[in-house]
């Protein structure tokens, strides 16, 4: 008994220092963060004043915040996320996964934009998009869509100005590099998954007939749900989280392209309303574990069935 | 003979614990500052000149310098403030309500005792500490001081047939026209930074309601409204220039440097910013002449007044273990920003100069006679108000600049919104 308890303890011990760090740097922030979430709190040494759900109201009811316009966007992204960049991710890894040449550089050169820095990202699309010497538009007026360039969107500006406030294509221009820097990321969870299907089963596959589409469908993709399963909820909390590409090509600034935490950074740091901040921190918070459990029960029901 | 070993010993202890405490006095001190001042900021040089006279006056103080963009720097310092721990000893910043709310979270070291005693007290006139004054308290160094200026390009003008800087409203309009009818496109504004755009509509508002209404409006003075058909008016000219294709239509895509960048190669024939561009524009050719923008309405406001004055300023965190020392270098350093900066033509000395000027940049030169000759001088709106206000103020502008309001709705929600 003193043995087993002696053991226990041990662990414990050992748990211990991972579990404060554990508490200190994200359940006690998270907590913090609730608790101002209630106060009306101006500045980081402002006076605080207990107001109750008043932020959350005002998130939800407030149309010159912009919450809901900024939550439309992220939902927007996780929507392309999930019907563009892992159906991508998945062509990728099931062709890459069954072996062909250079496999291996082909693997690199997807995943090289994961390791690259967000913001040399950022500057190398805010080149691409710009509307004087940018690729982009020196290609698209190469092949003759130069007048479509040039079209004036509303009262002014024209749709060679991609990251303009004005422009409606700013939204899409902001999410193809988000795309692009994560889909060698996924492709790469999948991959892993794709090289794990015991060869026999393939074999066995091959043996009765089947083409490489039914071995794909029934066979590979079924396998790897698990995996399927996490890129999933990665790619739907990575978009509800979004912030950095975003913050890069629009600026800090007011604008149509704002997610749920540029709006959080500005109401921190620029409105200096800490309680305002912390509500959509914790709105934050929330909404990537409900979406996390939503997709696991939707995955769960599949696996059951 | 056991005797004289012995003194000798004693001697060499002695002589031993004297170095050690010589080294101690030599530690060296390492101050942390925090700046603005990027490669591609025009105050760079300055920055680079100041902290050279501080590296060499004090070689037991080492000074730790980090510099990040204008915009990003206003959220990693309002970042710093939530914890405090993180502040540098010296940090830039703008006086007025920027600096205050800093002020009143109790994080900025009160700089009167250490400028009471300031050797170089006679060049720094108190006037200046004015817009860094908080509760009968000083909190800030001025460095320099500019006001808003309309840069042009006289190359570009010549080719629309125009030999001078319009004067009049008429004549702006009617120069606007030539420019465009020659293929030239007339203004640049950043669309991305809406500080940039500030630029412009500030000095249109106040060419229309006079600097003392729009000062009264921006300090929020008792009675003071945005409520006022000249700021309809002032955002309605504003958005008539644009409709009339006199500005950029690609800059609502791009940021302060790639603009500024456009007009240095003669993409646009007027750039209205800070005067802290007189070097970067100086240096980049002779052809460039300096002026304001004109009266919109004669009854309530002068061509000399202007939008403006000493913000750029070093202030000293409280939380600063070497505070007193850190406020000292501060004055110092803020000293030789303002001499290096003059010089170089990033703004007009906030600090009277005691030294050879005969080598001033002639736009600087242009610039410090218009000051001279100043009708009123109104604080930038952004620095004037602070925190929530400033945000509510510079979404409306920015609104303006798409078009997405007019100025009726400008006038009406900034007068239900903020006063």
């Amino acid at each position: 008994m003193k043995k087993t308890f002696s053991y226990k303890m041990n662990i414990f011990l050992f748990l211990l220092p991972a579990l404060l760090l554990f508490i200190g740097v994200l359940i006690a922030p998270i907590f913090l963060s609730a608790y101002y979430g209630f106060m009306n709190k101006k500045g980081a040494g402002g006076a605080e004043t207990w107001i109750g759900f008043a932020n959350y109201t005002e998130i939800f009811t407030s149309t010159s915040l912009g919450f809901g316009k900024a939550l439309g966007n992220s939902l927007l992204l996780a929507l392309f996320s999930v019907g563009i960049q892992l159906p991508l991710a998945l062509v990728l890894a099931l062709k890459l996964g069954k072996g062909v040449r250079g496999e291996r550089g082909f693997l690199s050169v997807y995943f090289m934009p994961v390791l690259i820095s967000t913001v040399v990202i950022g500057q190398l699309w805010l080149k691409i998009y710009n509307p004087d010497y940018g690729i982009l538009n020196q290609f698209l007026r190469s092949i003759g869509l130069g007048d479509w360039l040039n079209q004036k969107i509303g009262v002014w500006g024209t749709r060679a100005a991609w990251l303009s406030k004005t422009n409606p294509l700013a939204l899409a221009a902001c999410f193809v590099p988000i795309l692009w820097q994560y889909v060698g990321y996924h492709m790469l969870l999948m991959y892993a998954g794709v090289k794990s299907v015991p060869k026999d089963l393939l074999e066995a596959a091959q043996l009765d007939g089947c083409t490489e589409g039914q071995v794909n469908r029934f066979i590979i993709i079924p396998y790897i749900k698990p995996i399927l399963k996490v890129s999933v909820i990665f790619a739907v909390t990575g978009s509800l989280k979004s912030f950095d590409l975003i913050y890069v090509l629009m600026g800090q600034d007011k604008n149509p392209c704002d997610v749920p935490s540029t709006l959080m950074i500005r109401m921190l740091f620029s409105a200096k309303r800490y309680g305002m901040g912390s509500a959509i921190a914790v709105m934050l918070i929330l909404l990537c574990f409900a979406f996390a459990l939503l997709i696991n029960i939707v995955f769960k029901d599949k696996e059951v069935r | 003979m056991k005797k004289l070993v012995a003194l000798v010993l004693a001697a060499v202890m002695l002589l031993s614990l004297t170095s050690v405490f010589a080294d101690a006095a030599e530690e060296k001190i390492t101050l942390t500052l925090w700046d603005i001042a990027t490669e591609s900021d025009a105050n760079r040089p300055a920055y680079n000149a100041a902290l050279a006279y501080i590296a060499e006056k004090y070689p037991n103080i080492e000074i730790k310098e980090v510099s990040t963009e204008n915009q990003q720097y206003k959220i990693d310092i309002a970042a710093a403030m939530a914890d405090p721990s993180t502040l540098p000893d010296i940090f830039f910043t703008w006086s007025g309500a920027f600096l205050g709310d800093f002020v009143e979270e109790g994080n900025v070291y009160a700089l009167n005792d250490v400028y009471a005693n300031l050797e170089t007290k006679d060049s720094l006139p108190e006037v200046m500490l004015a817009n860094g004054t908080f509760g009968g308290k000083s909190y800030a160094v001025p460095l320099t001081m500019n006001i808003v200026a309309m840069f042009a390009n006289m190359d570009l003008l010549a080719k629309a047939g125009w030999d001078k800087v319009p004067e009049t409203y008429e004549e702006l309009t009617k120069c606007c026209d030539d420019l465009v009818a020659a293929g030239i496109t007339p203004f640049g504004c950043s669309g991305k930074e809406t500080w940039c755009v500030t630029e412009y509509l500030e000095p249109i508002m106040e060419k229309f309601v006079g600097a003392e209404t729009l000062g009264n409006i921006f300090n929020h003075v008792e009675g003071a409204t945005w409520a006022d058909a000249d700021i309809k008016a002032s955002v309605d000219a504003f958005q008539d220039m644009i409709k009339k294709g006199y500005f950029d239509a690609n800059g609502m895509s791009l940021g302060n440097d790639e603009v500024k960048a456009n007009f240095i190669a003669g993409k646009y024939a007027f750039y209205q910013n800070g005067t802290w561009n007189c070097g970067e524009v100086n240096k980049a050719g002779e052809n460039f002449k300096v002026a304001l923008f004109p009266v919109m309405n004669a009854e309530r406001a002068t061509y000399k007044q202007v939008i403006g004055g000493p913000s750029d300023s070093l202030a000293v965190s409280a939380h600063s273990p070497n505070a007193e020392l850190a406020a000292k270098i501060a004055f110092e350093l803020g000293k030789e920003i303002c001499h290096a900066g003059y010089l170089a033509g990033s703004g007009l000395p906030a600090w009277t100069p005691d030294y050879d000027t005969s080598e001033v940049l002639p736009l600087v030169n242009d610039v410090a006679a218009i000051v001279a000759e100043a009708e009123g001088m109104v604080l930038f709106g952004d620095t004037a108000m602070g925190g929530e206000d400033k945000d509510k103020y510079l979404a409306y502008v920015d609104q303006v600049y798409s078009c997405e309001l007019d100025g009726q709705s400008f006038m009406d929600g900034l007068a239900g919104d903020l006063w």
